[in-house]
């Protein structure tokens, strides 16, 4: 299985805070892997530097073989459009239709047909599970559920090989949340995707995570599939777990 | 099959069907060469077509929707197009793809509205503003009597620290505006009046012109487009964080906690910032008329001292808070009616500078005249 995104002991200061003390862990081409951890440990600061928003203070991060902290911009803009990020929420361009946010990937980087792309962004609409009239409305019409799928269609418009997910599930509510967990399991299966969550939700890591990397303390403290994880000692990641125990011993 | 320019798609005439081979990869970045190719393609609806996966190296779903559309768009019913010899992962994403695509796109209508539609809009949109306007104003009032009623209400530091970001970190900006105003005028008016030789006059002129009229329109539109536009942008970005909505159920006003406080400072501030701009604009004056128009300090003081009317000065410092008030009250309601987006605090903003430079300006005149006929 080739590596798609290798993290190699990154460090990270703010300041005096020193959020990464040595962080490293490698994702393999379609996996689909959770970032966990407390708020405040960096997992949302990790992201940021796997994808070239945020320089590591020390390490070196490879996604798809290019060292993203190495790259000049032109190989950086080439990386960009092998990968897909969807942001908490949403970040959806106000001023354009929804319609208008997932056109804009395809008028900025291919020489897609303007004929050809009114009925391409209707099919992306529908492939994230929206009928295609939400195309007409503007982002602030939408709910949160249905603005991430629109962020997620545009995060998907180039074909992106890895994506990369904030929070997906936060602000959702449970059955929209489940929702949109099955989706990107469903959309990882059928288009090969990796993926790579940052997320406090639960319950989306025990449906559809092949691999769950905890972060406490600065460190990688676990690596492995969730049942793993869920075993360990670490005293927060028993906490964790424990918080859903009760709920899952009703439901057998 | 191993050139690797191939055509995307082969078709081949079988006993009992239409084959349509895919070759080589299907991606988004090949996109146009497999619409082409796609679209060159004799096809018959009328016969049953399969799609053969044998020579498919890569596939994505762009490259899947091209092929279904053109299908679509060719008279191929949904059920009459098989697949054979896909790879496992492709047969899945072609799945995806032909389940996601059924439902047909919708396009936005395009609506170019003509002249009249668009007056209309625009009369409409105003009239809605003024209403707005009449309602803030009405709901001022209110919040205002509660806090005459029970002055505990009264937000003292959130005044003070309105006060001084309005007034005291402006004051720089208005004196050095005004101040070169007075250069400007006094040059002028010094170069005109030299024909003449009465150059002394000029005195007159700049102390009536700056204090009755200059400085306080100046500073009315520095301080439109500097605490207008601060005021519509930090209460419409606690409007889109519900800070707003948090003041209220904390059982606060927002209008008690964010509004007044502003107006309060403004209408304090503003003819402060009027008289500094008074003494700056003097100050130019009496620089260009030291320097170009020969008058010393002492002589232009002293001409100051008898032609400057108290009237003047005092009319100029008296617009002021009028001016403030409708500039803040401008301001916090544009403010308080941001939606939830980022654009629309933007826009707001805009919009605030706007109609506080044009109310500012139609006040000046309502004073004009107003006071002219009072014989002021």
């Amino acid at each position: 299985m080739d590596t798609v995104l290798q993290v190699d002991s990154v460090v990270t200061r703010f300041g005096r805070s020193r959020v990464h003390d040595g962080v490293s862990f490698r994702i393999g081409r379609g996996e689909v892997v959770a970032l966990i951890g407390g708020s405040g440990t960096g997992k949302s600061v990790l992201l940021k530097e796997a994808i070239g928003l945020l320089r590591p203070t020390a390490g070196r991060i490879e996604l798809l073989g290019q060292d993203v902290w190495q790259a000049d911009e032109q190989q950086l803009n080439a990386l960009r459009r092998r990968f897909g990020m969807l942001f908490q929420d949403g970040a959806l361009f106000s001023s354009l239709s929804v319609a208008e946010n997932i056109a804009v990937p395809f008028r900025e980087h291919t020489a897609m047909p303007e004929e050809l792309i009114a009925p391409l962004v209707g099919f992306k609409l529908s492939l994230v599970g929206l009928t295609p009239d939400t195309g007409t409305k503007a982002p602030a019409q939408l709910s949160g559920g249905m603005r991430k799928r629109v962020a997620l269609a545009r995060a998907l418009a180039l074909e992106p090989e890895v994506l990369f997910l904030d929070e997906p599930t936060s602000g959702l509510d449970p059955i929209g949340a489940r929702a949109f967990d099955a989706l990107i399991r469903t959309l990882a299966d059928s288009l090969g995707l990796t993926v790579f969550i940052v997320t406090h939700d639960l319950d989306t890591l025990l449906s559809i995570i092949d691999r769950t990397i905890a972060l406490a303390g600065g460190k990688v403290i676990a690596d492995g599939p969730v049942a793993a994880v869920a075993s360990s000692d670490d005293p927060w990641l028993k906490a964790y777990f424990a918080a859903r125990a009760p709920q899952s011993g009703r439901k057998t | 099959m191993d050139a690797p320019l191939q055509s995307p798609i082969h078709l081949s005439a079988e006993a009992d069907a239409d084959v349509l081979y895919l070759q080589g990869s299907w991606r988004l970045d090949r996109a146009a060469a497999i619409a082409a190719a796609v679209n060159a393609l004799p096809l018959h609806p009328d016969r049953p077509c399969v799609l053969d996966g044998s020579r498919l190296q890569e596939l994505d779903t762009t490259a899947g929707f091209l092929l279904f559309h053109h299908l679509d768009e060719a008279g191929f019913a949904a059920d009459t197009i098989a697949t054979r010899n896909l790879d496992e992962r492709h047969a899945r994403l072609l799945h995806l793809v032909h389940e996601r695509m059924r439902a047909a796109p919708v396009k936005a209508p395009v609506v170019a509205p003509n002249v009249v539609q668009r007056v209309g809009k625009a009369t409409l949109r105003m009239a809605r503003e003024l209403a707005d306007h009449n309602a803030f104003i009405g709901e001022l009032a209110v919040e205002a009597a509660a806090i005459f009623k029970r002055p505990r209400l009264f937000r003292f530091s959130e005044t003070a620290s309105q006060f001084e970001r309005a007034t005291i970190d402006a004051i720089p900006i208005v004196a050095l505006v005004t101040f070169l105003i007075g250069v400007v005028f006094a040059y002028l008016l010094g170069v005109q009046a030299q024909r003449y030789g009465a150059t002394i006059f000029v005195v007159d002129g700049v102390g009536l012109a700056i204090c009755r009229e200059l400085s306080p329109i100046l500073v009315a539109v520095i301080v439109a487009g500097r605490s207008g536009a601060a005021f519509t942008a930090q209460i419409g970005s606690m409007k889109v964080q519900e800070e707003t909505d948090a003041i209220s159920t904390l059982g606060l006003s927002p209008i008690q906690v964010l509004v007044i406080p502003r107006l309060v400072a403004l209408a304090m501030g503003l003819p402060l910032l009027v008289f500094a701009g008074d003494v700056a604009g003097i100050a130019g004056g009496m620089l260009i008329s030291t320097a170009q128009l020969g008058i010393s300090i002492p002589a232009f003081v002293n001409r100051l001292h008898a032609t400057l009317d108290l009237s003047a000065v005092v009319i100029g410092l008296a617009k002021a808070p009028v001016f403030a008030l409708f500039i803040a009250t401008i301001a916090c309601q544009m403010g308080m009616s941001v939606a939830r987006d980022a654009r629309s605090v933007g826009e707001n903003t805009t919009s605030t500078v706007v109609q506080s430079i044009v109310w500012v300006i139609v006040l000046d005149a309502i004073f004009a005249i107003v006071l002219q006929r009072l014989d002021i």
